[in-house]
């Protein structure tokens, strides 16, 4: 009997446990859990799932920061990031009017910067991929280096786990379309950026674990 | 002049109204349930008596913040820049699902640059980036006033005494 832990949240199918409350029985193996079986913490495809004690890939060697790193200057939208994290900051320290200052600033950059000329999903998919096999694990690697920079592992934790549920729904969004989200709600938890589908948020973060009252609704414009 | 003042998270508060009863300037008692900045002396005395620890005590001065190595920096950089490109696209895409990954790479975005040297409002490459739009706007209608308004109302931690 194996186990498999899913790479989003870390949640454990056990195959000598199977699922009792969910129709799956003791002794259940993987390769028999039913078609769309998801992760029952984060709603995760089986193929974010892998055997528990199995070696994680070591990053490859060859990747490289692509070229990005010009350190003196960010894009629009970076800045744009950068006030609104600041405005958050505020927020946290309950000086409202600063935080309302530093988000007038990130919506001035967030107008100013260029649209996407060509926006496509296998485009966005393609920026994932690169993030889940180059930019995580070298930030990773470098944050791991001594001295340890544990709250940039931190964020890089996270933001590995909510990629990997991104790039999920984006293939699942391919195969299904618009089917996905009928009658349900879609839910981002506004502390990590981990995204849920269903009718209501849940209960915990699977991610960050914040409550659910965390989370916001998205709407987005008409398809 | 006190050191703290008192905050009351309205998410947690059970109305038990404890801090009306201990406070001794009033400052608790407010129609927009916000404590009043203005009266608090930062005794603590509300933190201490609140049952369900929705009141904290915020110091007014904080200590500067941690530095990350140059590698760190950049790596989390390039990472920065892969999200914003993500979100440019989302945001260009109709949809529930477009707009929640836009959403979601903007949260992923703000948490790296936090862990890029930019945690704290008060600090000094905060000062810095400020000084640089107020001094040198990107564009005529850049708005001028926020960035020289935040400049006078938030401290620079890290200036030389």
């Amino acid at each position: 009997m194996k186990q498999y832990v899913c790479s989003v949240c870390g949640y454990i199918y056990d195959e000598a446990k199977g699922i009792p409350g969910a129709g799956i029985a003791p002794g259940t193996k993987w390769e028999s859990l039913p078609a769309g079986w998801k992760c029952p913490l984060c709603g995760a495809p089986a193929t974010a799932f892998r055997e528990a004690g199995a070696k994680a890939e070591a990053p490859k060697p060859a990747a490289v920061l692509h070229a990005s790193s010009d350190q003196h200057e960010l894009t629009p939208l970076e800045m744009s990031v950068l006030c609104s994290n600041l405005a958050r900051g505020c927020e946290k320290q309950y000086k409202s009017a600063e935080a309302a200052l530093f988000t007038e600033l990130a919506q001035y950059f967030q107008a100013a910067a260029e649209p996407a000329e060509d926006p496509e999903l296998d485009a966005l998919l393609a920026l994932i991929d690169r993030d889940l096999d180059g930019d995580i694990p070298v930030a990773r690697a470098a944050a791991d280096a001594e001295p340890r920079d544990r709250g940039a592992l931190r964020a890089l934790t996270w933001s590995e786990k909510v990629t990997r549920i991104q790039k999920s729904l984006l293939e699942r969004w391919q195969e299904e379309g618009p089917a996905m989200l009928k009658n349900t709600g879609v839910w981002v938890c506004t502390i990590c950026g981990f995204i849920y589908i269903g009718s209501e948020p849940p209960a915990l973060c699977p991610v960050c674990k914040v409550p659910g009252w965390k989370f916001e609704k998205v709407e987005g414009r008409a398809l | 002049m006190s050191k703290e003042f008192a905050v009351r998270n309205i998410r947690l508060c059970t109305k038990d109204c404890l801090c009306l009863y201990v406070c001794p300037t009033g400052a608790t008692d407010t129609e927009n349930s916000i404590i009043d900045t203005d009266k608090c002396v930062g005794c603590g005395k509300c933190a201490a008596a609140c049952p369900s620890g929705a009141i904290s005590m915020v110091p007014k001065a904080l200590p500067p913040q941690r530095s990350h190595s140059g590698n760190v920096t950049a790596a989390m950089r390039a990472l920065l820049r892969s999200k914003t490109e993500q979100e440019r696209i989302a945001a260009s895409l109709p949809g529930a699902l477009a707009a929640a990954l836009a959403k979601s790479c903007r949260i992923q975005a703000e948490d790296i640059i936090r862990e890029a040297g930019y945690m704290l409002p008060q600090s000094g490459n905060t000062h810095a980036f400020l000084k640089k739009l107020a001094g040198n706007p990107p564009s005529a209608d850049f708005p001028k006033e926020a960035a020289e308004t935040l400049l006078r109302l938030l401290p620079d931690n890290d200036a030389p005494l």
